[in-house]
């Protein structure tokens, strides 16, 4: 049930449900739920701007779904981008003192190597992937979405009542 | 066309949500408390920490622990301790640093080392700080002779462990390169082309007259490089004669690596001296040292989780589906510590000898995981009738100092086992006494036991002569007394145990062992003996061959070279003999 309602989330925020940037702003806010440890504060914080926001909700659970499994790969990489900024950066190390000690901001486990690496990755590649996703729908919209518009799948797909549910996540033009 | 920056309509489903989970905390907090404290007290401890129920009151701010069970990180079935009940007055505000800030803590109905169903031991790291423990107490232990069977043990001989072979070995590959430089040496003199040279020119001399100046000229030439060449010869004989009184001296240290040979093999015999101190060691050493090994295993504890000083420190990030990653902790000068327990008060029973369990209080103070940042040692303090304990962690300054006594008198002593023995020990009712600084890397501890109304209890009916003697000597004794102590430090700890049955036992012991220690000894020699002297002798026979060989090559050659000049000088003289005539 959950499977199908993603796929139909997913197969109408590719055809239809959104502009191309509603739906990359989606895919790089989801992403962060994916690339970094899930049971943070911080992705309390993307999961209520991903609602809140008006971006494409289909686009950000794709994203999510995309993400995870490049979280789980890129995580030695995280703990070492993490290190080096939590342990080996003099520099830095003032501004982790404060908001170690600062209340609620320690409570976002940024201490952590992994958290705050995998944190500091999406920073980084947020705007770039938000950039490549506009361009990506753009494309596909253009090129492949009507043929696939007319596969027996796709019908199938879309005539499940369960469509309607994200009705009210829909971007609004 | 223009898109709007927010939904609006998916703010209520996003309160709900946010409600929802709000109240899905306050259903799960209780839960997701007790696992927390159940986790991290695991993981502290190195066992078991276990909850039965757990009330948390934010509002309040108290937490109230019932049925909480902590299992000893030493002895399987046991635990370290139980408490009916804890509860904990908590300071809020530091809650939203993610920090623990316990203003009061009040336990009742503590009880230690109660029998529990289960192994409680977390599976052990390697390496880690139990591995570190035991692996100190290993350095201390002392060797038990074998009593119970009646036999003396003997561990097992490595040859790699062993000087000889290695001196013996050393010794070849020196002669060996002796030999060849001395060869070389002897090959680059070329002593018998200069005497070849020598004699043709006597030759050539037979039929000189006193006016041929030129081949007199040559004459005294080959003279000259004849007593060049033996004194170079000379120098390499006393050189030679040097390195083979080297080699000699080497193979004299064989014997004397052999000497250590036994020395080392003697080792390896499970057999302390017969000294009255090592009997009190080899009885009483054991149960001395895990004694040691769990305060320092404590000490060790609180030095890794309360460590000195404002450093930024990491630790292992909690488990989870995706990698743990490392935790760092960055302490500051007047903020709160990660974990501080301000002061606790605990009531907890002991038995008592031949009665109920007497109920005791204690008092713990200033418990912090930042002792930097509370500017205060911790200390600890149980004091009743009979009982006197404190304890002082000191880490607020660069130099950690621990410190803990205690001393519990006319409580039940729980039983001792003799090793090698199958005798048990029964102290009864009597006084325990414990000591323990740690400063640094230095340590001092002692460990006492004194009774009155000692029991034994023999395990097994038959035994050997020497289980039977020590059986003799011992069951007529009802007065027991027992004092080690430790020093030095941590690298090089010095135990040192004493009882009042060492003397006895000393005595009686080493009239009967002393024979099979003896035989056991000469087994041992030649154990040693088999494995050393085929490369000891192969040794030796290589330096008495160099030592042979290459001084009468060199006496060979000086001879030759010694002759050529008397016949050359011999000649020379004949023909300058008329008076007047001097050579150019």
């Amino acid at each position: 049930m959950i499977f199908l309602k993603l796929l139909q989330s997913l197969v109408e925020t590719l055809h239809s449900e959104g502009t191309p940037g509603q739906v990359a702003a989606g895919i790089a806010l989801g992403s962060v739920l994916g690339l970094t440890p899930l049971l943070n504060l911080h992705n309390a914080l993307a999961f209520a701007l991903i609602v809140v926001l008006n971006v494409s909700f289909g686009g950000a659970m794709l994203g999510w779904a995309l993400f995870v499994p490049v979280g789980f790969l890129l995580d030695p990489a995280f703990d070492w981008i993490g290190h080096k900024l939590l342990l080996e950066s003099p520099a830095l190390t003032p501004l982790w003192t404060t908001f170690y000690n600062t209340p609620v901001i320690a409570l976002t486990n940024f201490n952590n190597t992994v958290v705050l690496g995998s944190l500091a990755c999406w920073l980084v590649l947020g705007i770039p992937l938000f950039l490549v996703s506009r361009w990506g729908v753009a494309r596909y919209r253009a090129t492949v979405a009507e043929r696939v518009k007319r596969w027996r799948l796709y019908q199938l797909i879309t005539a499940s009542k369960l469509y309607d549910v994200y009705r009210l996540f829909r971007p609004e033009r | 066309m223009h898109v709007a920056v927010f939904r609006w309509k998916a703010a209520v489903p996003l309160l709900a949500f946010g409600a929802l989970g709000a109240a899905a905390w306050l259903l799960f907090a209780e839960r997701i408390a007790r696992r927390a404290i159940e986790t991290v007290g695991t993981a502290v401890i190195g066992a078991k920490v276990e909850i039965r129920a757990l009330a948390l009151s934010l509002g309040h701010g108290s937490v109230a622990v019932r049925g909480l069970t902590v299992a000893s990180p030493f002895r399987p079935l046991v635990n370290l301790l139980q408490a009916d009940e804890l509860v904990a007055d908590l300071d809020l505000l530091p809650l939203l640093e993610k920090k623990v800030v316990i203003d009061r803590l009040a336990a009742k109905g503590l009880k230690f080392a109660t029998p529990r169903a289960t192994d409680g031991r977390t599976r052990r790291q390697a390496g880690g700080l139990m591995d570190q423990v035991e692996h100190w107490g290993a350095q201390l232990r002392i060797p038990a002779l074998q009593l119970a069977h009646g036999t003396i043990g003997v561990g097992r001989l490595d040859p790699a462990q062993l000087y000889t072979p290695r001196a013996a070995s050393a010794l070849r590959a020196r002669a060996d390169s002796e030999l060849l430089a001395w060869g070389a040496a002897l090959r680059q003199l070329d002593v018998a082309a200069t005497a070849d040279s020598a004699k043709r020119m006597i030759e050539r001399l037979r039929g000189a007259r006193l006016v041929d100046l030129t081949l007199l000229g040559d004459a005294r030439r080959t003279l000259d490089q004849v007593k060049t060449t033996r004194a170079r010869l000379d120098a390499l004989h006393q050189s030679v004669a040097a390195g083979i009184a080297t080699l000699q001296a080497g193979v004299a240290e064989l014997d004397d690596a052999r000497r250590r040979d036994y020395t080392f093999a003697r080792g390896l015999l499970k057999v302390p001296s017969l000294e009255a101190p090592d009997i009190g060691a080899a009885l009483f050493g054991g149960a001395a040292i895990e004694r040691f090994q769990r305060a320092l295993y404590w000490a060790q504890l609180t030095r890794r989780y309360m460590p000195p000083g404002l450093l930024p420190r990491a630790a292992p990030g909690p488990k989870r589906v995706r990698r743990a990653g490392t935790t760092v902790r960055f302490p500051r000068e007047r903020a709160y510590p990660a974990f501080l327990l301000r002061s606790g008060e605990f009531s907890f029973q002991l038995a008592r000898a031949g009665g109920e369990p007497g109920v005791y209080a204690a008092r713990l103070s200033g418990l912090t995981s930042d002792p930097a940042l509370y500017g205060h040692p911790t200390t600890a303090e149980a004091s009743a009738p009979g009982v006197r304990a404190a304890a002082l962690i000191d880490h607020v300054r660069t130099t950690p100092r621990d410190t803990a006594g205690a001393s519990l008198a006319g409580v039940g002593l729980p039983a001792l086992t003799l090793p090698a023995l199958p005798i048990r020990l029964e102290p009864g009712p009597g006084t325990v006494t414990l000591g323990f600084a740690y400063y640094g890397d230095s340590l001092r501890a002692s460990w006492g036991v004194k009774s009155d109304q000692v029991r034994w209890v023999r395990d097994t009916t038959t035994g050997s002569e020497l289980a039977e003697l020590a059986w003799r000597v011992v069951s007529g004794v009802s007065r027991l007394e027992v004092a080690a102590s430790l020093a030095g430090t941590l690298e090089r700890p010095r135990l040192a145990v004493s009882s009042n049955l060492d003397r006895a036992l000393s005595e009686r012991i080493r009239a009967v062992a002393g024979e099979e220690i003896a035989a056991a000894e000469r087994r041992l020699r030649v154990q040693v003996d088999s494995l050393v002297e085929k490369e000891a002798a192969a040794a030796r026979a290589q330096v008495a061959a160099v030592a042979g060989d290459i001084p009468q090559q060199l006496g060979v050659q000086q001879a030759q070279l010694e002759q050529a000049q008397r016949a050359l000088e011999q000649r020379l003289k004949e023909l300058t003999r008329l008076p007047g005539v001097r050579l150019p």
